[in-house]
């Protein structure tokens, strides 16, 4: 029996990929005023995200468009928090704008590039940068990064409402800050440059088709 | 032998690459001087106009040209968004869902594009009577985008003044109103691309998978 599209929109790992969605919706709706409903949903969305690959792999329903779906939640919620934080330090409008631009258009240009037919990984000789390589391949890093990144502004949101437990006279969600501040900038620093490597690779595609049809 | 160098520095590209400068120009002014900000914005628009015409007047078209347009759009959209929360936190829901809405729709229809070979305007000439009349119909394009930006930017000037009043009429309140239904329709067209494109993706995912099978 042939697969239908209706039936890749209700394999089960898209399906938990829907619930992230709605939990995600929630979450915004509730960041402004109640951060603990707000936390909630946010951090079962980010839950979810880890069993959706898991749940793909092992019903093998892996496909692009629930690849494309875990992608795109990640950004639209990551978006809206740093919305959200740019209506609680208004002065840091600016850097955050910067911040949650870079994070999207670094990510759509990598993942258009990488889907293109032709593209190869290889570009500027950017994977024999040992920093480079170790983000690319290394899943623990890549994930360190990512949940650095995260942490850093999830506490940004809640040390607007509250402080949080005192340890020996100092503020865990502070002392998480400025701990996860570097690795915040540190990732955003290299999702710059994963963006000039996919626009690079982009016009080596490009000059290869008019070299072709010349 | 064109070289991915030459297709960076091609005349479309750069002027994107000062649509961006401007851009970010206008987000750095945003929060303080409107006068400055508002310029660097129309600035953006208006070289928007002019890099399509240049490719296509130097036969400089390409790939990565696209993306670059499409992408500033989307950003520069997204900084007046994350301005607008701050001064309207009241509708920080609303602009998220509003920013993800447009950044989402957009790029899953070029996902979906890209992924199946077909242009990013090529796909919508099969379906929707609606989006058919968006890719086909120049000016009802035109005026569902600029009438979506004239709703924001309107938001964003009446923060600062009440504007010009001309016959007991507040010219900016009656472009606020005027161009909120064009908003609206614009975002309910988001929407249907973004269910276009969720079927072109789910359906390649099932021919893929189809074809493994046989």
């Amino acid at each position: 029996m042939a697969t239908t599209t209706r039936d890749i929109l209700l394999f089960i790992p898209n399906l938990i990929g829907y619930v992230r969605i709605v939990l995600a919706i929630f979450s915004a709706y509730y960041m402004p005023f109640d951060y603990v409903k707000a936390s909630f949903c946010y951090a079962i969305s980010v839950a979810l995200d880890a069993i959706d690959g898991h749940a793909a792999r092992a019903f093998n329903q892996g496909t692009k468009f629930g690849a494309m779906l875990d992608q795109l939640t990640d950004r639209a919620s990551t978006a809206t928090l740093v919305m959200t934080l740019s209506y609680f330090y208004p002065k840091y409008v600016f850097l955050l704008q910067m911040s949650l631009v870079i994070d999207i258009v670094s990510h759509w240009m990598h993942l258009h590039v990488s889907i293109m037919k032709g593209s190869s990984h290889k570009s500027m000789g950017l994977d024999s940068n040992p920093i480079m390589k170790l983000y690319y391949t290394s899943r623990p890093v890549l994930f360190f990064m990512c949940a650095g990144n995260e942490v850093f502004y999830s506490m940004l949101y809640l040390l607007y409402f509250i402080e949080g437990p005192i340890v020996f006279g100092v503020s865990i969600l502070r002392v998480f800050l400025f701990v996860s501040f570097p690795i915040m900038a540190a990732k955003t620093f290299i999702s710059l440059i994963h963006l000039i490597d996919a626009s690079i690779r982009l016009c080596a595609i490009d000059a290869e088709e008019r070299n072709k049809s010349n | 032998m064109v070289t991915g160098r030459d297709v960076l520095l091609f005349i479309p590209n750069l002027i994107g690459y000062a649509r961006i400068v401007f851009g970010i120009a206008s987000a750095y002014y945003m929060p303080n001087d409107y006068v400055k900000a508002s310029f660097c914005y129309a600035t953006t628009f208006v070289l928007d106009e002019f890099d399509g015409r240049a490719a296509r007047a130097f036969n400089q078209e390409s790939k990565f040209g696209a993306i670059l347009d499409l992408t500033t759009d989307r950003i520069t959209s997204v900084m007046m968004q994350m301005m607008l929360c701050v001064f309207y936190p009241d509708y920080v829901f609303l602009f998220q869902m509003s920013m993800v809405i447009d950044i989402g729709a957009h790029w899953i229809f070029m996902h979906a594009s890209t992924t199946s070979g077909l242009g990013h305007k090529a796909m919508a000439k099969e379906t929707n009577p609606i989006l058919r009349l968006y890719y086909t119909s120049e000016s009802f394009l035109t005026t569902l985008c600029l009438g979506n930006e004239f709703f924001y930017s309107m938001l964003y000037l009446l923060h600062f003044i009440e504007g010009p009043v001309v016959f007991g009429m507040n010219i900016l309140r009656m472009f606020l109103y005027l161009s909120f239904p064009i908003m609206a329709t614009k975002t309910a067209i988001s929407v249907m691309h973004l269910v276009e494109a969720v079927n072109r993706l789910c359906s390649i995912d099932a021919a893929d998978r189809n074809k493994s099978k046989s």
